[in-house]
């Protein structure tokens, strides 16, 4: 775990395990979550990310393990964890009676502080007409009005459970501008998703959990580091044999498709993957670097099995 | 004709319910009105009764001359079939017009090549079918009585099933023609019913003040014009088919003026309010607001006509001719103080009803994640069921007191005996000691056990059964002591105590303690 200011985390989780009867939906689960990061929480669905910020905002008890949120434990101090955080739920059910306006209202006054003006401002970026009823709103018009209402609130920690799923790209590049801007001002952020990408451009480090286990945590850009980038060449027919012995001698395995190489190659190796190539003049190099879905895609294939 | 059978294939299981509710409501009365009275003599003056008392002439209108078994039969439970008939249209129209509209099936339906103007015209010729077995249905339920009770014929079968038939054909057009006008189905079936209440009102007016031309103007006065089983004039009918001819058309034309899915009035969704509040209590009580209002007017509404429809109880009751249900319940040394008492007792398990309802929100609200919303605020985690708990509480003391206060004013007026207002008021407004047990009890299931929130049903049941049909079936004074209903002090005794009232309201608050602290050792359950 990388603690990046040495400062106490703002969420710690031990060992959590939550069940339901016979059913365990969190089983063993560590989070640490530093103040002023962007922290991603990534999982197919139903890995029990829902689970698991439902304990950490109070909503459950957990069965076993240690959990603090902002300092406190949410299952004796519930209220006072939820004063200082924002919530966005995955699936955004409001009063189908109030206006937009009316639940940031209901909303603001219950928690006993707000910032109009951010609000005012949020609401005119993500072009939400608030005097509008809940009720003629579509389910991404709803996730703005939480989202409106969870980012503008001064709270220090943003528990966010699949905020996006609703909205449109545009709207969702300003989610990420907004989440850049919440941690720039020193808040805390915890984004839930089953969709990498998502995470990927605005986290600095992430958990990713499966069937309520801990498969990785850690930084985004050492998890990259460990993945392998893919090398792609066309060398001349007559070169083909002796390219495919070097690059074996290095130490990787080429395929061959109509005279096209790609080749699977560990980070430190590109080098002289690269270098090898270009002394045999080989036609059309390419080099992906790794791309952290397919990294993603393989921890969930492996924690299926 | 497709759409039309598949309209009819949609809706057969309410409009099948409906027909056999009506028909069997008319056929099943029949015999009832030749076997209450024993001779000729005592029909003559119960129909005598009836004439004279602007209770009955109001709920029921005039009692045609001479009175016989059918002529009361039309009179009584005509008025109660013809105002379910206008309830079934509202809602049937409703359902086949702007409610397929608003819950996206007609959207469907549109999308695979149907001309616009098809679904309304399929939608009319349902009706139109529905009132004709309608009338037919009641012809045949009054008529097959033919012989066996004296003045019903033939004839004035014919024209009563008519009557019910026109009263909803009426109904129909004009709720289809409100459909257009009303900006969603809700606002459609709200303005049907006002219409309802508005012909009942001028029918009552008509009728009470023998204004016999209003009478005409009603389409609940049908029975009064076309007079089934007094002179079966036809030609009365006439002028209703037409009106429904001319509502339908005027319904047809206005539908091309106006956009699918919205109605010629705009939909009002945009306003620019704004909630000051501070309090889960507020919020509550702003959320409650509307349900809250809807139960006051029509608990005030139907308390007071039942203690005004009390007169010719209380009346006969003095005179020792009652038996049978509402005789068990008026078995008491005062006819009217224990009519009263009965009437507070109905407004009081109407109440309870509202009050387990109210108060079953709070599991509606945690199902849904609302409840998530409100606690990641900050709230402490019992205090969205202890305000639902104290909003229903003061919601129903609001309720009861309104009725309370209408009932006072009213009964008097119609009801002869010692401190009936005091009584009216009283017996109602003590029931609150009920309604605060109903509503803990409720609290506790929902706080301690949500998924079980419906059980709370049982014991509202069973009180209800208890203090409703206990003398009836000789349930023990002790066994039906434990019920939540009889525990109202009488304000006109001198030594009235309010312990039992008193205990209520303490068991209530005790169980609704109880149901917090449960809420606030457990999960939030979803879903």
């Amino acid at each position: 775990m990388i603690t990046s200011r040495g400062d106490t985390p703002v969420v710690d989780v031990d060992g959590l395990v939550k069940r339901f009867g016979t059913f365990t939906a969190v089983d063993g689960l560590d989070l640490r979550v530093q103040p002023g990061s962007v922290h991603g929480f990534l999982g197919p669905n139903g890995a029990g990310k829902s689970t698991t910020i439902r304990v950490l905002l109070g909503l459950y008890r957990a069965t076993a393990g240690r959990v603090s949120v902002l300092g406190l434990d949410p299952a004796r101090h519930a209220d006072q964890v939820t004063r200082r955080l924002s919530y966005v739920p995955g699936e955004v059910t409001l009063w189908p009676n109030l206006t937009g306006q009316e639940v940031l209202d209901a909303l603001a006054g219950l928690r006993g502080c707000r910032d109009e003006a951010a609000e005012r401002e949020l609401a005119g970026a993500f072009a939400l007409d608030t005097r509008r009823k809940v009720r003629t709103y579509s389910k991404g018009n709803r996730q703005k009005v939480v989202l409106v209402a969870a980012l503008a609130a001064p709270t220090e920690l943003l528990v966010l459970d699949e905020p996006t799923s609703g909205l449109d790209p545009l709207m969702e590049e300003l989610f990420q501008r907004c989440v850049r801007d919440a941690a720039a001002a020193g808040r805390t952020v915890l984004l839930s998703s089953h969709i990498l990408a998502e995470v990927e451009d605005v986290c600095d480090t992430v958990t990713i959990i499966k069937d309520g286990r801990l498969v990785e945590s850690g930084r985004l850009a050492d998890m990259r580091h460990l993945a392998a980038s893919t090398v792609t060449a066309r060398p001349a027919g007559h070169q083909l044999a002796a390219v495919t012995d070097r690059l074996l001698r290095l130490g990787v395995a080429p395929e061959r498709t109509d005279g096209l190489l790609r080749v699977s190659v560990p980070r430190t190796a590109v080098p002289a993957v690269l270098g090898a190539l270009a002394e045999a003049g080989a036609d059309d190099i390419t080099c992906t670097p790794a791309r952290l879905e397919d990294l993603f895609l393989r921890h969930y294939e492996v924690a299926a099995r | 004709m497709t759409l039309t059978r598949l309209l009819v294939r949609r809706h057969r299981l309410t409009l099948t319910c409906w027909l056999l509710l009506l028909t069997g409501l008319s056929g099943g009365t029949v015999t009832a009105y030749q076997n209450t009275y024993a001779t000729e003599q005592q029909r003559e003056a119960a129909a005598a009764l009836a004439r004279d008392n602007a209770a009955t002439t109001m709920m029921y209108g005039r009692l045609p001359v001479p009175g016989t078994p059918a002529q009361m039969y039309v009179w009584e439970i005509g008025a109660f079939t013809t105002v379910l008939a206008a309830v079934m249209a509202v809602l049937v129209a409703v359902s086949l017009t702007r409610a397929a509209e608003d819950d996206g099936t007609l959207e469907l339906l549109r999308g695979c090549g149907i001309a616009p103007a098809r679904p309304l015209r399929s939608a009319l010729w349902v009706l139109a079918g529905c009132a004709v077995v309608l009338g037919a249905g009641c012809t045949v339920a009054a008529g097959v009585h033919t012989g066996s009770v004296d003045g019903v014929t033939g004839a004035g079968a014919a024209a009563y099933g008519t009557a019910v038939a026109l009263t909803f054909l009426l109904f129909a057009a004009l709720t289809v023609l409100l459909s257009q006008i009303a900006p969603a189905a809700g606002q459609a079936r709200l303005l049907g019913f006002t219409v309802v209440g508005l012909s009942f009102a001028v029918r009552a007016f008509a009728d009470t003040q023998q204004i016999g031309w209003l009478t005409w103007f009603s389409p609940l006065g049908l029975r009064a014009t076309v007079e089934p089983f007094t002179s079966d004039r036809w030609t009365a009918a006439l002028l209703p088919v037409a009106a429904a001819a001319l509502t339908a058309t005027a319904a047809v034309l206005l539908s091309q003026r106006r956009e699918f899915g919205a109605g010629l009035l705009p939909r009002r969704d945009r306003r620019t309010a704004r909630l000051r509040l501070g309090s889960t209590v507020a919020l509550t009580a702003r959320l409650n607001r509307a349900s809250l209002l809807t139960w006051t007017v029509a608990v005030a509404a139907i308390g007071t006509v039942f203690a005004a429809m009390g007169s010719g109880a209380v009346d006969r009751e003095r005179d020792g001719e009652v038996g049978g249900f509402l005789g068990a319940q008026l078995n008491g040394a005062d006819p009217a103080a224990a009519f009263l008492s009965y009437c507070g007792t109905v407004v009081g398990i109407i109440v309870c009803v509202y009050a387990v309802l109210s108060v079953s929100q709070s599991r509606h609200a945690e199902r849904r994640g609302l409840t998530d919303m409100v606690l990641a605020t900050g709230v402490r985690r019992w205090v969205p069921l202890a305000a639902q708990s104290a909003v229903t509480a003061a919601g129903c003391a609001v309720v009861l007191l309104v009725t309370g206060v209408l009932s006072a004013l009213v009964a008097p007026a119609v009801i002869a005996g010692d401190d009936v207002a005091v009584r009216a008021f009283g017996y109602i407004a003590g029931q609150w000691g009920a309604v605060v047990a109903m509503t803990g009890c409720t609290a506790l299931i929902a706080g301690t056990a949500p998924r079980w929130t419906a059980l709370a049903w049982l014991p509202l049941t069973a009180a209800a059964g208890l203090a409703l049909l206990g003398d009836l079936l000789g349930v023990p004074q002790r066994v039906q002591d434990l019920g939540i209903f009889p525990h109202v002090p009488d304000l006109a005794l001198a030594d009235a105590s309010p312990a039992g009232l008193l205990l209520l309201v303490g068991i209530g608050a005790a169980l609704c303690l109880t149901g917090l602290w449960g809420m606030a050792r457990r999960d939030l359950i979803i879903g």
